[in-house]
């Protein structure tokens, strides 16, 4: 929380002012029963006195003074107390976020992007709201905890006892329900949860359900938890309520001493007037609005506590990548895998083992295997996502360790097994590849992707709008936009990730010849599920299990290596030409 | 704690009527629970005579205490007691009484509401047409059922603490005032409502920051997921400072856009605070005069102030109450339309024969849009026991022809017949009591394996399960699961892969045991050792039934019986795999492209 809380630091001086604003509002909110107590006295005592009604003319100007400053001093409290928020959540999520980019993709993956998702949301959310809480609302309760306490004591010591306890007492009651309400509050979005899900199964397997003619016992099931749920919900919010009524009652009973005391120290001859005790009961109330008003902050204290823990879990990570700029340097295209092995961290097996595969500059290979044979661990050695834990990637002969991540990825343009597009134009998305790329150069690319003539038929073109993910596109559409994106980029690696497999064969087929005039030269790596996509390239490496188990032309592999064989024998049902 | 869940939500606010449909159906909605909701504003009744009582006896304590000043005689604390006591005995009344009416407005509205509403919305559910599902993201349907119901439940809040806390606590005040003394409580009911305006101004004026602000959050978190999720192309690409740079720009927005809302929103209270004040210190001065001149008691000025206080107290609530109203009307708004969608129409013919498979489609049309014509014309004569592959390019409406004959869509003309009957006469459920389907997006539901396998076939004993998973190669696998067959398995369940999944569809189709059975083949994301056992399995599945298969498999395709080749929702070619590779038309282009040397 500490930590978190340190993005406040450059704001100290504006948060201090804010504070000072919030104190002079709660003691002008104060002092007016003072002064009122003040006229209820002279009424009582001036009577006979002839400007009696002139001192209450003139207390009532004080009286509307004091309420003008405390407007406006709250009012300037709030505005500059949004405004640090405001650049306190900005800079909390603007390094969040940067952090994240300097993570490797290992700790993304563990953390999980939905999870990031919600910590740079709902989390800072989360933080942002009782940090405005703190300054805005919060603050206000010591202040005018000290400030009644203070005022009583001026009038008699013993009296403000009453409050002095009544206060702190309160307190803790509320943080007592608050630990039990916590607990409520989770079981009770455990259920709701429970019943999403259940929802969310049911609309998925909509056809299946009707298939098997099940909607009665599906529905039974929903409502079968809508009703737990419902029960959570009301014993929560049944917790919760107590809150209220309970800090009245302490409260309203502190204030009926307050009268009782008043009474016995008046009949002892301590000075305390009547207008006195009116106005310790008028603090007491003002006191308890302010402790109802936040009481609810308090029950949300725990999942605030949750939201910083988990904010911490980002911004206190240590798996980072190597940031070194790049230097530069300009690869001719050759890679060499000496006997590479990786073995995911907490795994018993390895993803890859003893690989040994060596790509000369400007050749046209392909990987072959099917889903856990390694495919996507080899591609990620390859962008420097990921290192050997054995053996070692070479380019040029450089180790990939040694070599800035930065420089590897700015010599290999990759399209990603899955397509990875941005919400924005086609010219943005594909300007992600080169950002210096004219129009002219975008068609191309389009064309050589076979994607050019839908870009043409829509209105925008080149400004056609991408939604998030890309919805409202086709996977195959998808995969022909990153396929141009890639090429765009002028790199002397291309991989192919998985990048045709949502495109039908003739489209793929097209594709391939394309994508191989334009790139002649360069080094291709396709790494693919299908014999179609693998079998015209120059050399074919065969995954199985993490293992190399093969490699040569389509018409070698046919003949030794087994493995090849029976992919292709699966794929096509059988020689049938 | 107004809301069952708190929420923040954006909400275009149209300006309309209190009363307006909506608004009306709502009420009449509230009709069963009446007896609670009275029983609730009696309570509520019961609270403002606290209210009332309070101040009135908390000021003749003070004026005792005047009293006390002017003629000093002894006892004055032990005069208080029976005082006080009744005061506590009211405060503790009071605390007893907000509890028990939290206590059940709570569970009429959780309970009797929510829940009646989810439950309503659950059963509508079932009477839907696919075609809704489709059509509409399952976020939207949940949202729903879960947060506008809660929101719209809202309302029962609003009748009881505004109209009832509110106005009525206002009202009864506002007469207790006149009573008291009228002089005094002319500027405290003229001042308090002024900071009604005020705040209700602000509140408009705030909205369409928040809109704005709220809009923004909408798309910062949607720029956030987009950029965490394309993190490796980001990389790949070298563009962090592009999305960093991207990302900081709309987070200032966001954050600039909602100062002045926040700002507005919590300066209500210290502006309905100030109204108070302005009240408070004319009363002060008009009371210091009535006492000096007029000789009224200090105990009516001090019961004054104190019920000046009670007056403004609701004014927040009715304020925020009076705002919130709109939110809580567009929420009924969709809850009501989505209980209102036309149901799909369900005849009540049943088949009452055995039925021996022969299926035929006849000048079938069919279209998801009007504007769109996909299905055109098709006809299909499927003979007892065929196996008929259904081959095309993407779009070519082969998923169509699954829905169609599942009846999940209704054809737009035309009729398909089973054994020369035609299905448009049969209900829905005997109609797809006939199929078993397998397809590639296997669906399991969160249960036990047992449970998942038997889902077609309830009543299917152990044993019948345990047969039907080795007719289909699992059993050696659910064997080797943690808890064998009872172990608990789900849609995202990583204990069983993905080809193992259609294993286990494979096996609740064989125990449901339908004369015709459908068959979308899983291609991609399956070892090879597992395909061999899908392949095999699929051919039990197959054997002795009339089947439709969506192909991606060339051993099926060889092997059909039938092949019908679509594109653009027409049959383009059909005829067994021999004879339409003789044709040398588009079935040979595909075949070619596909798997040419």
């Amino acid at each position: 929380m500490r930590k978190l809380l340190s993005f406040l630091k450059p704001y100290r001086g504006r948060i201090a002012l804010a504070t000072l604003l919030m104190a002079v509002s709660a003691v002008c909110d104060l002092m007016l029963p003072t002064l009122m107590a003040g006229v209820l006295d002279k009424g009582v005592y001036g009577a006979a006195e002839a400007d009696t009604f002139g001192y209450i003319l003139k207390t009532a100007g004080t009286m509307l003074g004091i309420s003008l400053v405390s407007l406006i001093s709250v009012g300037l409290g709030y505005w500059v107390v949004y405004h640090v928020i405001s650049g306190y959540t900005w800079s909390l999520r603007s390094a969040l976020f940067r952090k994240v980019h300097t993570m490797t993709l290992e700790e993304v993956g563990r953390i999980g992007t939905s999870n990031l998702v919600t910590r740079s949301t709902h989390d800072v959310g989360t933080l942002n709201w009782i940090v405005s809480m703190l300054c805005g609302n919060i603050i206000i309760i010591p202040l005018m905890f000290a400030g009644g306490v203070f005022l009583c004591m001026r009038k008699d010591i013993r009296l403000s006892l009453v409050i002095l306890c009544a206060v702190p007492l309160l307190i803790a009651v509320v943080m007592l329900m608050s630990k039990k309400i916590d607990r409520l509050w989770e079981i009770s979005d455990e259920y709701c949860d429970r019943q999403n899900d259940l929802v969310r199964e049911r609309l998925r397997g909509i056809r299946v359900i009707r298939a098997f003619d099940r909607e009665k016992q599906a529905h039974e099931k929903v409502s079968g938890a809508t009703r737990v749920m419902a029960d959570n919900i009301i014993r929560a919010n049944i917790s919760m309520a107590i809150v209220d009524p309970l800090a009245a009652f302490v409260l309203n009973t502190a204030a009926l001493l307050i009268v009782f005391l008043g009474g016995v120290r008046m009949e002892r001859g301590s000075g305390l007037t009547p207008g006195d005790v009116f106005a310790m009961v008028q603090y007491i109330s003002i006191i308890l609005g302010a402790i109802v008003s936040v009481s609810f902050a308090i029950v949300m204290l725990p999942h605030v506590r949750v939201a910083a823990r988990r904010l911490r879990q980002v911004t206190d990570s240590t798996g980072l990548e190597d940031g070194r700029p790049a230097a530069g340097t300009v690869f001719s295209g050759s890679i060499d895998l000496d006997d590479v092995g990786f073995t995911y961290p907490g795994s018993s097996l390895p993803a890859l083992s003893n690989v040994d595969m060596h790509i000369k500059a400007g050749e046209w290979v392909s990987v072959i295997g099917g889903t856990g044979s390694g495919k996507t661990t080899l591609a990620d050695l390859l962008i420097a996502f990921r290192f050997p834990t054995e053996g070692a990637v070479r380019f040029d002969g450089h180790d990939s360790r040694e070599l800035p991540p930065a420089d590897v990825r700015s010599n290999v343009s990759c399209s990603l097994q899955k397509s990875m597009l941005y919400a924005g134009t086609v010219a943005e998305n594909l300007r992600i590849g080169n950002p210096g790329a004219t129009d002219e150069e975008l068609w191309q690319a389009l064309e050589l992707a076979q994607i050019a003539d839908f870009v043409r038929d829509q209105p925008a073109g080149l400004d056609f709008k991408l939604e998030q993910a890309a919805v409202n596109i086709s996977g195959g559409q998808k995969q022909r936009l990153s396929i141009a994106r890639a090429i765009l980029k002028d790199a002397p690696i291309y991989i192919f990730d998985d990048s045709f497999s949502a495109l039908d064969f003739i489209t793929e087929a097209k594709v391939r010849r394309a994508i191989n005039e334009k790139l002649t030269g360069k080094t291709r790596i396709v790494i693919t599920q299908r014999v179609v996509s693998a079998m015209h390239s120059d050399r074919i490496f065969v995954l199985s299990d993490g293992q190399l188990v093969g490699s040569g032309s389509h018409s070698q592999l046919l003949e030794n290596c087994p493995v090849y064989r029976e992919i292709y024998l699966s794929q096509t049902g059988g020689d049938v030409s | 704690m107004k809301s069952e869940k708190n929420r923040n939500t954006t909400e275009q606010k149209k300006k309309s009527r209190l009363l307006d449909k909506t608004g009306k159906r709502l009420i009449s909605e509230m009709k069963p629970l009446r007896g609670w909701i009275i029983l609730s504003a009696f309570i509520c009744l019961l609270l403002i005579g606290c209210a009332v009582a309070e101040p009135e006896l908390l000021g003749s304590l003070v004026n005792r205490l005047y009293e006390w000043t002017a003629s000093r005689t002894p006892g004055l604390a032990r005069s208080l007691l029976p005082g006080l006591a009744v005061l506590f005995g009211i405060y503790t009344l009071h605390s007893a009484l907000s509890y028990g009416n939290s206590f059940l407005l709570n569970n009429i509205v959780s309970r009797f509401f929510c829940a009646g509403f989810r439950i309503r919305l659950s059963e509508k559910l079932r009477r839907l047409p696919v075609s809704y599902m489709d059509k509409t993201p399952t976020g939207e349907i949940i949202d729903r059922m879960m947060d506008d119901v809660s929101d719209m439940a809202d309302s029962i809040y609003g009748i009881v603490e505004i109209l009832l806390s509110g106005f009525l606590r206002m009202t009864v005040i506002a007469v207790i005032l006149f009573v008291t003394d009228w002089r005094m409580a002319i500027p405290v009911v003229l001042l308090s409502p002024l900071s009604v305006l005020l705040s209700a101004k602000m509140a408009t004026m705030g909205e369409k920051h928040w809109d704005k602000h709220f809009d923004l959050g909408g798309e910062l978190t949607s720029l956030a997921e987009e950029a965490y999720t394309n993190y490796p192309a980001t990389k790949a690409f070298g563009r962090e400072e592009y999305m960093q740079k991207k990302y900081d720009e709309l987070s200032l927005r966001h954050q600039r856009s909602g100062i002045f809302g926040n700002f507005l929103s919590s300066v209500v209270q210290p502006v309905i605070a100030f109204a108070d004040s302005l009240a408070y210190i004319a009363v002060t001065v008009l009371g210091g005069w009535l006492i000096i001149r007029r000789g009224v008691p200090i105990g009516t000025v001090v019961t004054v102030i104190l019920f000046a206080r009670r007056f403004s107290e609701p004014l927040e609530n009715i304020a925020f109450g009076l705002s919130y109203i709109q939110h809580v009307k567009s929420a009924a708004r969709r809850v009501f339309a989505l209980l209102d969608l036309p149901e799909e129409s369900d005849p009540s013919g049943t088949v009452g024969f055995q039925v021996s498979g022969h299926v035929e489609l006849r000048h079938v049309d069919f279209s998801y849009d009007p504007e769109k014509p996909l299905i055109k014309d098709l006809n299909i004569d499927v003979k007892p026991g065929q196996k008929v592959a259904i081959v095309g390019p993407t779009g070519a409406g082969k998923t169509t022809v699954v829905n169609l004959l599942m009846r999940f869509y209704d054809v737009c003309s035309g009729q398909i017949l089973i054994d020369g009957r035609d299905t448009g006469e049969l209900s829905r459920s005997e109609n797809r009591r006939l199929y078993s389907m397998v397809l590639q997006d296997t669906w399991l539901f969160k249960g036990t394996v047992a449970e998942n396998v038997a889902y077609g076939n309830p009543s299917a004993t152990r044993e019948e399960i345990e047969n039907a998973c080795t007719s289909a190669f699992c059993d050696h696998f659910i064997r080797r699961l943690p808890q064998g067959y009872d172990t608990v398995i789900s849609e995202d369940s990583a204990a069983v892969s993905s080809g193992q999944k259609q294993l286990l569809t494979i096996a609740r189709a064989l125990l449901a045991d339908r004369p015709l059975l459908i068959l979308d083949e899983a291609t991609s994301n399956v070892d090879t050792r597992t395909e061999l056992l899908l392949q095999k399995a699929m051919d039990r599945l197959t054997g002795g039934r009339t089947c439709f298969i969506i192909a991606h498999r060339l051993s099926t395709i060889v092997n059909a019986d039938l092949i019908l080749v679509l594109k653009d929702g027409r049959i383009v070619e059909q005829g067994t795999h021999r004879s339409l590779l003789g044709q040398k038309g588009f079935y040979y282009e595909l075949f070619r492209s596909q798997y040419a040397i």
